[in-house]
């Protein structure tokens, strides 16, 4: 039992990650019905956010400033800047192509994400960036039950999580701004002729998509330490994964996702192998899609004939 | 509109200066060898060529790449300076990645100007450049990769400067079984054949001497260990990582602790990074000694220190591999030839040196293989500090 509930935490705080970037993914593509490849690298852009903030405190062994202060600005910071650059983004590479065939956009997610990943790489350099988290928060300030761990910072991982998604679904249901993002999504075109400024709309799901971004890019920094230009790829991946699993443009379909991959691939991991981790677990995912193809709580699209 | 353009371009700009920094060269190949005909230590005659180098100047192990194009540069720089040789160095990245590794081979290949190539660093690369390398008559030395089939004679002009897998293999996990007497061990791969090979060797011995493992297998972009760890029980001391990248097996050893698990990791090549690999009671072997340490090679490591500032243990193997090549240049030159493919590769086959950088001295058996090469054992202090440990 104590390897499940263990592989249970894991899988958990994996999956609050995950959620949380695939949340921005599903919103994009709601309003737009844009695949925003360059999702992962906003996360990236976050993670190192984060990193030069430890550093403009003297560094994760010798902070200037308290712990809890320092997390706040990490999180506040990677989420206002990257917020800001996905609205760049939206506002200088994807609105120009907002009535162009849909491969355009795609393709100019594609280079966007490209552009970041390189500028990055000339930036900061090629190699790994050490948050060195355990010198700020110790490992003995998590808690245990029984012979499971559960260290403070995945604890963190996973409240913070939970709070901005059940934050962002209010925002979304009980908000002026949430029900112009939903009329936006429905018909773009009506939503205009009702008044509704549209491009605020979206460049409003645009900062709150990548700043979410921003925050999970900052939360993978302190749980897994190593930020370099490359680890928005595969989290991309994995989260687009998540947002198609839970039904793309779907809310708590992302979350839902996200959550399902992070625990089958720590349950794989720990009762399987995990040299087949990823084998199983999208081979499992390829099964729900052809069970349910518009994800597992994705509306099926009605076409008029 | 015409603010538009000029985003446009500006953007446009920056990802082609982004896409260059990859690719960047030392020096030109352009110039011909044609006019090299006369010895390298005249004097009175120029011996001029060009070598390639293949490492991963940008990815995830860029930092074992720049040290090793460093050392490279270094060898290159005081070789030309003993002489009297115009070698120039032209660089290519391969990111570790082997498909990158065929690109960057062909382009030299392609080239006519070099004689030679020193990289590429890992060994799924070698066995991905090794066809194309022999077809073109390139004699290639690579610093770093050590799976023993490289050595089998598929690749004729493919050679080593450091021992390979079955001797580190086998000197690691029976220092495992003699030293550490490990009851149950995990030992996780990381998908790429340098340590795939490195497990196939290992496994038989702990077989033989009834440890209990578990063998795992994690992608080399992994950077969660931690439902991994949780694998690890109470029985298991000693976890065996033969992985490339240093900042992941830190990860491990992080997550390990979290989860205030106490085995030992013993890791191998790639995690001898004295920044990015710091957990203490580890060991890491090592196919390159640290010169720092050695009286002989003073010299060498402090040019390198004034220049790049600190390293490790990718860097020498890289500087004894070109000069290999920097020899074999010279004598050809001094025999009063045109330094070529097929006449560099015939010297590089004969190459007897008597000591190098690595404190061992330096010739290759009929595969490429190093002779009598050996690895170094390091173990990881408290304060994070390398030391070098008997290996046996």
């Amino acid at each position: 039992m104590r390897l499940f509930f263990q592989e249970l935490v894991n899988g958990v705080t994996t999956g609050a990650l995950y959620s949380l970037i695939a949340l921005g993914f599903s919103m994009v593509y709601g309003v737009l019905k844009l695949l925003n490849f360059a999702h992962g690298d906003l996360y990236m852009v976050g993670a190192f956010i984060g990193f030069f903030v430890i550093q403009w405190f003297g560094g994760a062994a010798h902070l200037t400033i308290p712990v809890p202060l320092l997390l706040v600005i990490m999180f506040v910071l990677a989420a206002g800047v990257v917020g800001g650059l996905g609205v760049a983004i939206e506002r200088f590479a994807y609105r120009p192509l907002r009535d162009a065939p849909r491969i355009a956009p795609l393709i100019t997610a594609i280079g966007i994400s490209f552009f970041l990943e390189n500028a990055a790489l000339l930036l900061f350099g090629a190699q790994y960036r050490i948050y060195n988290t355990s010198e700020f928060i110790s490992f003995s300030s998590g808690i245990q039950i029984g012979s499971v761990n559960i260290d403070s910072v995945q604890i963190m991982v996973v409240v913070l999580g939970v709070a901005l998604m059940i934050g962002l679904r209010q925002l979304i249901n009980r908000t002026t701004l949430g029900k112009q993002m939903r009329a936006v999504a429905a018909d773009r075109e009506a939503a205009e002729m009702l008044g509704i400024n549209v491009n605020f709309t979206i460049a409003a799901t645009f900062f709150l998509g990548s700043a979410l971004a921003g925050v999970a890019g900052v939360m993978a920094g302190l749980l897994f330490n190593q930020v370099t230009n490359t680890i928005g790829f595969i989290a991309g991946l994995k989260a687009f994964t998540a947002a198609v699993v839970g039904g793309i443009g779907s809310i708590p379909g992302a979350m839902l996702g996200g959550l399902l991959i992070g625990l089958a691939e720590s349950f794989v991991t720990g009762y399987i192998s995990s040299t087949y981790t990823n084998l199983i677990v999208f081979g499992v995912l390829i099964v729900v899609m052809l069970a349910r193809p518009s994800g597992l709580l994705g509306q099926a699209q009605l076409q008029k004939v | 509109m015409k603010g538009r353009l000029v985003i446009a371009v500006a953007a446009l700009a920056s990802l082609v200066v982004a896409g260059c920094s990859s690719s960047s060269s030392t020096s030109s190949a352009s110039g011909s060898t044609s006019s090299a005909t006369g010895g390298g230590g005249s004097g009175s005659k120029a011996c001029n060529a060009s070598i390639g180098f293949e490492g991963p100047i940008t990815g995830p192990v860029a930092n074992l790449g720049a040290e090793q194009l460093h050392f490279a540069e270094l060898a290159l720089s005081m070789d030309n300076a003993a002489n009297k040789t115009n070698i120039t160095l032209v660089q290519g990245d391969t990111q570790l990645q082997a498909a990158q590794a065929v690109t960057v081979t062909q382009q030299l290949i392609s080239n006519s100007a070099i004689v030679a190539v020193v990289g590429p660093a890992g060994s799924q690369e070698v066995k991905a450049v090794g066809g194309p390398m022999g077809q073109a008559g390139m004699a290639f030395i690579s610093g770093s990769a050590t799976n023993t089939a490289l050595t089998s004679g598929t690749y004729p002009t493919f050679f080593r400067v450091v021992s390979n897998d079955r001797v580190q293999g086998a000197q690691d996990a029976n220092y495992i079984v003699k030293n550490l007497h490990p009851k149950s061990l995990m030992i996780v791969d990381d998908q790429e054949v340098y340590s795939t090979g490195l497990v196939a060797t290992m496994i038989p011995i702990f077989t033989a001497a009834g440890i209990k493992f578990d063998h795992e297998s994690v992608s080399q972009k992994l950077t969660d260990f931690s439902s991994l760890v949780a694998k690890v029980t109470s029985a298991t001391s000693v976890v065996v990582l033969p992985w490339q990248v240093a900042a992941n097996a830190q990860q491990f050893g992080r997550n390990l602790a979290a989860q205030h698990k106490t085995a030992v990791i013993f890791g191998t090549d790639g995690l001898f990074d004295t920044k990015a690999f710091t957990i203490s009671g580890s060991y890491v072997s090592a196919f390159g000694p640290d010169i720092t340490a050695m009286p002989a090679d003073a010299s060498i490591a402090s040019a390198a220190q004034s220049k790049y500032g600190s390293f490790g243990t990718f860097g020498p193997p890289v500087f004894a591999a070109t000069h290999v090549v920097d020899e074999a240049i010279a004598s050809v030159c001094k025999a009063g030839q045109t330094p070529s493919r097929a006449n560099v590769l015939a010297a590089i086959k004969q190459t007897n040196e008597a000591t190098s950088i690595l404190g061992q001295p330096i010739s290759f058996d009929a595969h490429g293989d190093l002779a009598n090469g050996k690895f170094f054992l390091f173990k990881i202090s408290s304060a994070g500090k390398y030391q070098l440990i008997p290996s046996s």
